[in-house]
């Protein structure tokens, strides 16, 4: 391939992973609302076309109807800025991020991730911690007590937590020795590591929750402390960046659980089916989505099964429970590895 | 490249670092008894001395990576150093135990003991490391815990200050030194000192940014062992640090300071020996006239400004740059002699220097100041106490019969025999200055009686053994020294060269 | 100048522009914020020297990690926001002098240095080359790297403790 193919598919990819990306929030929405009506005995939206499944387009249209409103004590730039980085960061973690093993098409061997960075478990940590950025500049721009409340709660959360994910990784690490994501999926074709690893699996999926700010760990946002947290003061578009920032990072926390831990596109018993080459990368690449969408369900569930953590629970847990259980885990896989070595 | 069998060479860091955790642990087990922590840092400490003797008389690279290059020097000069820094650790551990400064702090002392465990840690390996990044990573170990340890007693404003200023002067001369060895690896593209002499051997190249990042780097040293112009931290921090910690820095955290600037330059810049044992020096500068004028401005300046201190403790700050100056002469003199005399005067200034706080914070202790003022009489009220304090101080100034005289004597031995006799003089006369100040605390101890206030301290067992043990080597070794000599002149050798 | 140095002196000049910023604003929170930019361009200038491990770690630990703290601390401490940093004394002359000399020794060394020059390689992956360096040339010294945190470790608790 020259230069000007390589741009061109990878522009096609990034638009091809941008728009399944924003179709599956505003679909998750959708979907949240109906488990939630679910789980609460109701219906749920059923007004906007057949069973409400045009419901998510009249959100954004109601939203992008609204007025914008800036407090009046607002510092107006770093307020506009914050729920852009919080986009930003939820968008770019995709490109490293592979949906299935490479195929061939019209004789190029495309590799089905936007980026096959050599560090991409790197790369999605540090996107991560950039993450912080927009909730602590969205709650100290926006000139309120509650926003500002929330957002020191959010980033000591998201710090606190974010050391557990990281010694979580390390598991993942040393089995595949690199920190490609191909490569650590690859590494799971038998067997997957939360099988090998289930301490780190449970961290990792713990530390993903509280990293997203979903409940039980959403006590940046908690609506009975603190109105709406970090983003009380936002209206319209800029709010919607943020609702659309959670949902999009829920998807990228569950690609992230399935890359790691679920063997990405692999499936124990695939070898066993028979497909032949192609047939085999689409069964591949469904298996894929199919656990990203359990995973995703797995989120909704939970949020609307479990209660909220009082804040000093929500720190012993982080620190005193889950970051010694990753330790533990590291060192599990270090045995494992000496063992069979 | 099998490093397990370099292991046995650093058994005593091993055994200090065993210590730090076992003491952590215990802290964290048993709360409650927290008097055994102190008995823990002296048994790992005792420990770490047997291995330290044992280790007496290898000269090894251990953790080489190729041929001539290692990260440790394991040889007599550090094995010197280590022993120092291990006796001087034992006296401060004693020194704690009866210290009410750090007994007002109850439930903080796992972390007391652990820090000092650290720094000795951080000593251990810059008295022996042959690698800059070691070298900078050990002293930023040695720093970090003494940042916290001389602002320990957080009640105490002085202490905070302390440790804030501590900090604040430490961390840019750190940064500086970084600076300086970042120049230098993108000089020679090696950071190991041994290899750094190679390069320099082959290449003759005067360059500024060379010498820029020499002094760089010995800025970081000259704050270790405050010399002037880095010395601004010295009377502050040590005045308002414990007397435990300020004793400390006294003593160990300047011997280390003066083992890796040793290490330093002879490793680097030692291109062959003349004749009467002068190191011959890859000549960019001449580091003879840059250490000799480091020296006389730094002993001068501690010796005057001593003069008007009332707060012993600032005083003894003072004259303890007044004495780092002292000690680099030694180094100055650019010969294995004056090496020599500089452990001679290291093995005395340790225990009289100790000695000295100890008796300062015994009476802290009591009556709860420094002030020079408050010792009116108490030669009389104390007579034991004050007679040892006078004895310290009288081996400080250098007068016979005490150990100080020998420690002078031999360091102006080998300035004479530099033939640097306007130095010897020069740093002659300092001594005589250092008299008054020194001699001041004694007039007020004996001469001047105060009727109102008669204080009696009742020396404990321990305390008083301990006393026993810093004055009789001061006295010994004012009259049999040949062993210390001795042993000093076997300890000056120096791996790799 | 080809396009690396174009990039280059992109980098070093967010670099240097924004910790001009940092040092010169009043408002401490606005510091912190350009401190941001300074950690981003030296994080910038890492991956164009091929050292794409450290730039990734740089990110993670001072953008993601130190900054937030002090920014935490800005924002915990309420009334920092509105103080004026600036101490009272200030010495124009001496310190432009003192400064400018500064500058001009470190600009000739830098400028004149025969600095130490290996054949440009081809950029690979550091990430096992570093790991293999920390855990085989280096092992001591990154053990004492783990004794230097947990140190610091007790520090801070021991700091932070009443």
């Amino acid at each position: 391939m020259n230069i000007t193919e390589i741009i061109i598919v990878s522009l096609i990819k990034i638009v091809f992973v941008l728009g399944i990306t924003l179709l599956t929030v505003a679909y998750l929405v959708y979907f949240e609302r109906k488990i939630a009506a679910w789980a609460q005995n109701r219906i749920g939206p059923n007004r906007v076309g057949w069973q409400g499944i045009l419901q998510p387009f009249a959100d954004v249209f109601k939203l992008l109807l609204k007025e914008d409103i800036v407090p009046e004590k607002a510092n107006r730039i770093v307020h506009a800025i914050a729920p852009m980085i919080a986009l930003f960061v939820a968008f770019t973690t995709y490109a490293v991020i592979p949906i299935g093993p490479n195929v061939n098409i019209f004789g190029y061997d495309i590799s089905l991730v936007v980026a096959d960075v050599n560090m991409g478990v790197l790369y999605v940590l540090a996107l991560t911690s950039l993450g912080v950025y927009a909730i602590t500049f969205a709650g100290w721009s926006s000139g309120s007590k509650y926003s500002l409340l929330g957002g020191i709660r959010s980033s000591a959360q998201m710090i606190s937590y974010e050391i557990s994910m990281g010694f979580s990784i390390g598991g993942v690490l040393l089995l595949a020795e690199s920190l490609r994501p191909i490569d650590i999926v690859n590494s799971q074709a038998g067997l997957w590591n939360a099988i090998i690893q289930p301490i780190g699996f449970i961290t990792f999926v713990v530390s993903a929750f509280a990293e997203t700010n979903r409940l039980p760990f959403d006590l940046p946002e908690a609506e009975p402390e603190l109105v709406g947290g970090f983003h009380t003061e936002y209206s319209s578009m800029k709010f919607a960046g943020f609702f659309l920032a959670e949902y999009a990072n829920m998807i990228i926390a569950s690609a992230m659980i399935v890359t790691l831990y679920l063997g990405g596109w692999h499936l124990p018993f695939e070898q066993s089916l028979g497909l032949s080459g192609s047939w085999l990368t689409v069964f591949q690449i469904t298996s894929f989505f199919v656990k990203m969408g359990a995973m995703l369900f797995f989120f909704i569930w939970v949020r609307w099964s479990i209660p909220r953590f009082r804040y000093d629970q929500l720190m012993n847990l982080g620190w005193k429970v889950m970051f010694p259980l990753s330790l533990i885990n590291i060192i599990w896989v270090a045995v494992i590895i000496m063992i069979t070595n | 490249m099998n490093f397990t069998s370099d292991l046995y060479l650093i058994y005593p860091e091993i055994v200090l670092t065993a210590t730090l955790i076992v003491v952590v642990l215990f802290d964290l087990i048993f709360k409650r008894s927290q008097s055994w922590l102190p008995v823990l840092s002296l048994t790992g400490i005792l420990a770490a001395f047997i291995f330290v003797v044992m280790q007496y008389g290898t000269n090894l690279p251990a953790f080489e990576y190729s041929t001539k290059n290692s990260l440790l020097s394991i040889d007599n000069l550090s094995t010197y150093f280590k022993g120092i820094i291990l006796v001087t650790s034992f006296f401060i551990v004693l020194f704690s135990i009866f210290s009410s400064e750090i007994k007002s702090c109850k439930d903080r002392h796992g972390e007391y003991y652990s820090l000092l465990v650290g720094m000795m840690i951080g000593m251990f390996f810059l008295v022996s490391s042959n690698d800059l990044i070691l070298i900078y990573l050990s002293m930023e170990l040695l720093s970090l815990s003494s940042y916290v340890l001389s602002g320990f007693v957080k009640k105490s404003i002085r202490n905070s200050e302390a440790s804030l200023k501590y900090v604040i002067y430490g961390s840019v001369s750190s940064g500086i030194m970084l600076f300086g060895i970042s120049l230098l690896y993108g000089l020679t593209g090696t950071t190991n000192l041994n290899e750094i002499n190679t390069i320099l051997r082959g290449t003759n190249v005067i360059d500024i940014s060379f010498i820029l990042s020499i002094f760089m780097i010995l800025a970081g040293f000259g704050f270790k062992i405050s010399v002037v112009p880095f010395h601004f931290w010295t009377p502050d921090v040590y005045e308002g640090s414990p007397i435990t910690i300020t004793a400390y820095l006294s003593v160990a955290s300047k011997a280390a300071g003066f083992a890796v600037l040793i290490r330093f330059i002879k490793s680097v810049f030692f291109s062959g020996i003349s004749q009467g044992g002068y190191w011959n020096l890859l000549s960019y500068f001449d580091w003879q006239v840059v250490l000799v004028l480091i020296s006389i401005v730094t002993m001068t300046l501690g010796n005057f400004t001593a003069l008007w201190q009332d707060n012993l403790k600032r005083m003894l700050a003072y004259s303890s740059i007044a004495h780092a100056g002292y000690i680099l002469l030694g180094v100055a003199v650019l010969s294995d002699q004056g090496i020599t005399s500089v452990l001679i005067y290291f093995a005395i200034y340790m225990f009289m220097n100790l000695g000295a706080f100890l008796v300062v914070m015994l009476i802290a202790n009591k009556i709860g100041s420094e002030n020079i003022d408050d010792y009116r009489g108490l030669g009389y009220s104390i007579p034991f106490l004050g007679t040892v304090l006078a004895i310290f101080l009288v081996s400080l100034t250098g007068l016979p019969p005490t150990a100080g005289f020998i420690a002078k004597l031999y360091l102006f031995v080998a300035l004479v025999d530099a033939k640097m006799i306007v130095v010897a003089i020069i740093a002659l006369l300092n001594t005589v200055v250092s008299l008054y100040y020194y001699i001041r605390v004694l007039k007020n101890m004996y001469l001047v009686k105060d009727v109102i206030k008669t204080v009696h301290i009742q020396l404990k067992p321990l305390s008083f053994v301990t006393i026993l043990l810093l004055v009789i080597p001061v006295l010994l070794f004012g009259i049999y020294f040949t062993p210390i000599v001795d042993f000093a002149k076997l300890s000056i050798q120096i791996l790799g060269l | 100048m080809n396009i690396y140095d174009l990039i280059f002196y992109l980098f070093a000049a967010l670099t240097l522009i924004s910790a001009f910023f940092v040092v010169t604003n009043k408002n401490i929170v606005h510091s912190a914020f350009y401190l941001l930019f300074t950690f981003f361009g030296v994080a910038g200038i890492y991956v164009l020297l091929g050292a794409d491990f450290v730039a990734i770690v740089q990110l993670i630990v001072y953008v993601g990690g130190i900054l937030i703290l002090l920014l935490f601390g800005v924002m915990l401490t309420n009334k920092i926001t509105n103080v004026e940093i600036k101490t009272g004394t200030i010495n124009i002359f001496s310190a432009t002098i003192g400064v400018g000399l500064f500058a001009g020794v470190l600009l000739a060394a830098v400028l004149y240095a025969p600095w130490k020059v290996t054949l440009l390689q081809e950029p690979v992956s550091t990430t096992g080359i570093l790991g293999n360096l920390l855990m085989n040339e280096y092992v001591l010294v990154f053990e004492l790297l783990g004794i230097i945190l947990l140190i610091a470790l007790i520090g801070a608790a021991s700091i932070a403790r009443r």
